[in-house]
């Protein structure tokens, strides 16, 4: 599987990325380093505590880190869940099914790179 | 008064010059008459002393010649003649001895028995003999034989010389020349010559030019006109004059010159003698003397008439002067009076101003601090209930609030009227102000529900340079009167627009309008309404809280202090327009190159003039935009260009809207179009309360009224693929080297601290990582100064955020606090671009990390 096969399970913009980082070393190095992000933990913990004031700030990382990777999908997910948690405000109707499409395209993106990486390295 | 002084002046000198030229006339024709009285006088004397010369003379010979007749007469006796020949012989050779050319003896009867010589008559015979019978010698003319005129000279002689008749006289004749050689009468001199002629006229002896027989007729032949008589009455005068036996003068003009004669008798004879002596040479003299004295009078008069002139002249100067001088001092006097009333009356108006805003003062300082006094006993009494603690608290606040804004406008009134204020000049951006007074504004606005617009025109630059403080002053000034003089539900408007300053081109003339709805102001108010300690009709008015100097103080900044205008129009019951024109130097640093793809945009706003001014900002940076007045309208619009596939990249929707408001037509158009044209909302209310409304409508962002230049591409440039030419210039300031610059990096996300760190670091910059604000302030705390070139800031960080840190840094006690700080955040809406810019930093850069922007921004603000 290469970089840009990945970039395709993952719903990500291949090209935006290379645009960005300039050279495919950098976008490998930083799509494997997206597994060992602790983003989507936070964000994962901090719902669970109901404290939605971290849990903002954790999507808001999320959709900062999908930005700069152009993983969009996922970046699309996580800024709308951003919004609903930003302020602080209390849970709006619908904020359950965001949660669960940021968990799927998360879960998504994880299995395209941890593919990826099997087949870099394997 | 200064009339009839020039009046009199002149007439006096009319008057002067008249008398003048009076009194010289008359002396000069005085002077002429009296010369020529005196000449005739001389003349008269002179002819006289030469008639009566010439007469003693003509008596001497006379006498001569008749002494040596009768001596002849005495020499023979009376028969001598008769019988004795030889007495008559003697008597002959003594008369020839004598020089007697004819020698006669006269008869009674009047005949002649001639001794010797030719025969003698005489002309007129009847004096003569008559004269000669009574004893008396006599002289006179006759003719001899040849008919030439003789002198007769006759002396009586009692001898019987003759048989018939007896003799009369002895009678000798001479030759007329004998007479007037010896007389030198005939004499041709020019200067004088004489005539004897007899009493009928005739001439016994003529000379010089008279060839008539009679003098008479030559006085009528040639005499033109004798001292104003015709020569007829003169030979009337003549002739009586010599009847008379008187002498006679006269003076005549013959052939044009002027001529004086002199009549006397002659003795032993009926003659007279009339001499004449032409004025001639005596005249001349006289003539000259008279135009000598004429000149010497007009010229003495004209120096008499120029000296008076000169004095005329001279003191109608100093009248003038004079009077110029005391009209002047009496208007000066009149000044200062005036000025000094007007003074009084100013001192006393200011005085009366002054105590009746202490009084008033007293009150409005006396109200809070009731309110602050009362507040604290009830809290104090009540101590153990927080709910009724908290509220006290908050009234004190509100009071501490009002009281410190009363204190703070008497210390600036009290700064202006000593003189003290000045303004510290920065660089202002015009929209920063406006956007800071809208917001501050707003709390009281939504508190009485007025209805608050901002308007703004054409505003191409921004950037000027001002007192931001004292700008802002005014401005909160103008809006909190129209806030506070407008009822509830009112309508407040500002509107600001820019022309070309009369002032050149480094500056830009700024009108900004705050218009209102309210109360209003009478006419006579607005004449004090700048004046110090003023407020209007104290009974209205009271129940308004503040100072009365806010329009005193408004009045001195932009007035004194900045050099502009401030206008007021305003009607009782109508409401009130402020205008403040403001020539303002634009700020040097040119603003960044504002230029947006051409896309196109649709504006919906009910507000006409909204909408073109828009429309005009937004042609300015590029951008086609179409603008139209309501939701349902700007909903077929836009449902028009997506059927025909060319949608509008980005619209623009008011969120108060007639009918469907802009939260209702976005949903609308989302759900005609989906999620891909952007939507931006533009409220000039905080959208705090409708933003979670606004977002799920699918509306994108915010964009705060007032829309400036500025605000407009700052809000739009997040949503454009890089132009080309913001590409250009950003590679342009990229390609400063700024390698070896050390930018501390604050990222709480390694991830995206590593790709941000692998980028920047290939430009060459040396960055440090801080993983959260608070590291990051520590970080910066800890280096050295001027160790860090720049921050790179992300907001959303855990522990402590971006803006706190910002603000931590900025207020840090270091040299190097305002170093540049730029934002890095996956927030993109211009609402967190202004935060960033309010907490102090620099610049906004959206996630994802776009490398050039960042280089370019360090590059721009890394000094």
């Amino acid at each position: 599987m290469t970089l840009k096969e990945c970039y395709a399970a993952l719903g990500g913009d291949y090209d935006e990325a290379m645009g960005r980082l300039r050279s495919e070393r950098l976008v490998q190095k930083f799509v494997l380093k997206f597994l060992e992000d602790g983003s989507y933990r936070l964000l994962q913990d901090s719902l669970a505590a109901g404290d939605r004031n971290e849990a903002f700030r954790a999507a808001h990382t999320i959709k900062g880190v999908c930005a700069n990777l152009a993983f969009n999908t996922l970046l699309a997910s996580s800024e709308k869940l951003t919004e609903s948690l930003r302020d602080g405000k209390p849970p709006q109707p619908g904020e359950e099914e965001l949660i669960r499409q940021v968990d799927e395209h998360y879960q998504n993106t994880i299995r395209a790179i941890r593919a990826f990486q099997e087949g870099a390295t394997g | 008064m200064k009339n009839r002084t020039t009046r009199f002046l002149f007439i006096s000198l009319v008057g002067v010059a008249l008398l003048c030229v009076c009194v010289f006339t008359f002396f000069a024709v005085h002077m002429s008459a009296q010369s020529s009285a005196a000449i005739n006088q001389v003349g008269t004397l002179y002819m006289s002393g030469v008639s009566q010369q010439t007469a003693f003379h003509f008596e001497n010979i006379m006498k001569l010649r008749l002494d040596q007749l009768e001596t002849l007469v005495a020499s023979v006796s009376d028969d001598d003649i008769h019988t004795d020949q030889a007495a008559r012989g003697e008597l002959i050779d003594d008369a020839m001895a004598r020089d007697f050319p004819y020698l006669a003896i006269y008869k009674t009867d009047g005949s002649f028995e001639m001794l010797y010589g030719s025969s003698l008559t005489v002309i007129d015979p009847v004096p003569f003999l008559t004269a000669l019978s009574q004893g008396e010698k006599k002289v006179a003319i006759g003719t001899n034989g040849a008919g030439e005129k003789v002198i007769l000279l006759g002396v009586p002689a009692s001898h019987s010389l003759t048989h018939e008749y007896p003799c009369a006289a002895l009678v000798a004749a001479l030759p007329v020349t004998y007479i007037s050689d010896n007389l030198s009468l005939d004499e041709n001199d020019e200067q004088m010559y004489s005539f004897i002629i007899r009493r009928d006229g005739t001439f016994v002896i003529r000379s010089f030019d008279a060839f008539r027989s009679s003098y008479f007729e030559r006085a009528r032949a040639i005499y033109e006109d004798v001292n104003g008589m015709d020569p007829e009455q003169y030979i009337e005068e003549l002739e009586a004059a010599m009847v008379k036996n008187e002498d006679y003068s006269n003076e005549f003009t013959m052939n044009g010159k002027r001529h004086h004669l002199y009549c006397t008798n002659l003795p032993y004879s009926e003659w007279c003698l009339i001499t004449f002596m032409p004025y001639g040479a005596m005249d001349d003299v006289v003539t000259s003397f008279t135009s000598e004295w004429g000149t010497l009078t007009i010229f003495s008069g004209s120096i008499i008439l120029s000296a008076l002139l000169l004095v005329f002249y001279k003191y109608y100067g100093l009248t003038r002067r004079q009077l110029r001088e005391v009209v002047e001092a009496r208007e000066s006097a009149e000044e200062a009076r005036e000025a000094a009333e007007l003074a009084r009356k100013e001192a006393e108006h200011a005085n009366q101003a002054k105590s009746e805003f202490l009084s008033n003062m007293s009150h409005d300082i006396r109200t809070p601090m009731n309110a602050i006094v009362g507040m604290t006993a009830i809290a104090t009494a009540n101590i153990d209930d927080p709910q009724q603690v908290q509220n006290c608290l908050k009234k004190i606040t509100l009071s501490s609030k009002h009281l410190l804004g009363l204190i703070n406008d008497v210390l600036d009134m009290s700064k202006i009227e000593s003189g003290k204020m000045t303004l510290s000049m920065d660089q202002v951006s015009l929209r920063e102000v406006v956007d800071g007074i809208v917001s501050i504004c707003q709390p009281q606005v939504r508190a009485k529900r007025q209805q608050f617009d901002v308007f703004i025109h054409d505003i191409c630059t921004e950037n000027v340079v001002c007192d931001s403080v004292r700008l802002n002053q005014v401005l909160i000034n103008l809006l909190s009167n129209a806030i506070k003089f407008t009822p509830e539900a009112g309508q407040i408007h500002m509107a600001l627009y820019e022309e070309d300053s009369p002032k050149g081109e480094d500056y830009v003339r700024i009108h900004i309008q705050v218009r209102d709805n309210g109360i209003g102001m009478s006419e006579e108010f607005q004449q004090h309404i700048f004046d110090s300690f003023a407020r209007e009709d104290n009974q209205r008015v009271h129940r308004t809280e503040g100072t009365g100097l806010g329009m005193a103080i408004t009045k001195y900044i932009v007035v004194d202090a900045m050099g502009g205008a401030v206008h007021v129009n305003s009607q009782p019951g109508q409401g009130s327009e402020f205008t403040i024109t403001l020539d303002l130097e634009k700020a040097v640093a040119t603003e960044e190159d504002m230029i947006l793809p051409s896309w196109d945009m649709l504006v919906v706003d009910d507000d006409q003039q909204l909408c073109e001014s828009t429309v005009a900002s937004l042609a300015s940076i590029g951008i086609n935009a179409d603008w139209t007045l309501d939701g349902e309208s700007a909903l077929d619009m836009v449902t028009k260009r997506h059927r025909r596939g060319d949608d509008y990249h980005i619209i623009l929707l008011d969120w108060k809207l007639p009918g469907m408001d802009g939260i209702a037509t976005a949903r609308r158009i989302r759900e005609e179009l989906g999620d891909n044209v952007p939507i931006l909302l533009i409220s000039a209310y905080d959208w705090g309360e409708i933003e979670h409304d606004a977002k799920s409508a699918g509306i994108n962002g915010f964009i705060s009224k007032p829309l400036f230049r500025s605000t407009l591409f700052n809000s739009l440039r997040q949503f454009a693929d890089i132009d080309q030419e913001t590409e250009q210039t950003a590679q342009a300031e990229a390609r400063r080297d700024l390698s070896g610059k050390r930018i501390l990096l604050a990222e709480d996300n390694e991830l995206n601290w590593e790709i941000a760190s692998e980028l920047l670091g290939e430009e060459g910059l040396e960055l440090d990582w801080a993983e959260n604000g608070q590291m990051c302030v520590e970080m910066f705390q800890k280096s050295p100064p001027g160790y860090y070139d720049a921050v790179l800031m992300d907001i959303r960080m855990p522990v402590m955020g971006g803006y706190e840190a910002t603000q931590i840094i900025r207020a840090l006690d270091r040299k190097d606090k305002n170093l540049p700080i730029i934002a890095m955040t996956a927030d993109a809406f211009a609402e967190d671009v202004k935060r960033s810019l309010d907490c102090g930093m620099n610049a906004h850069v959206a996630k994802p990390i776009d490398v050039r922007e960042v280089m370019r921004l360090l590059a721009k603000f890394i000094p």
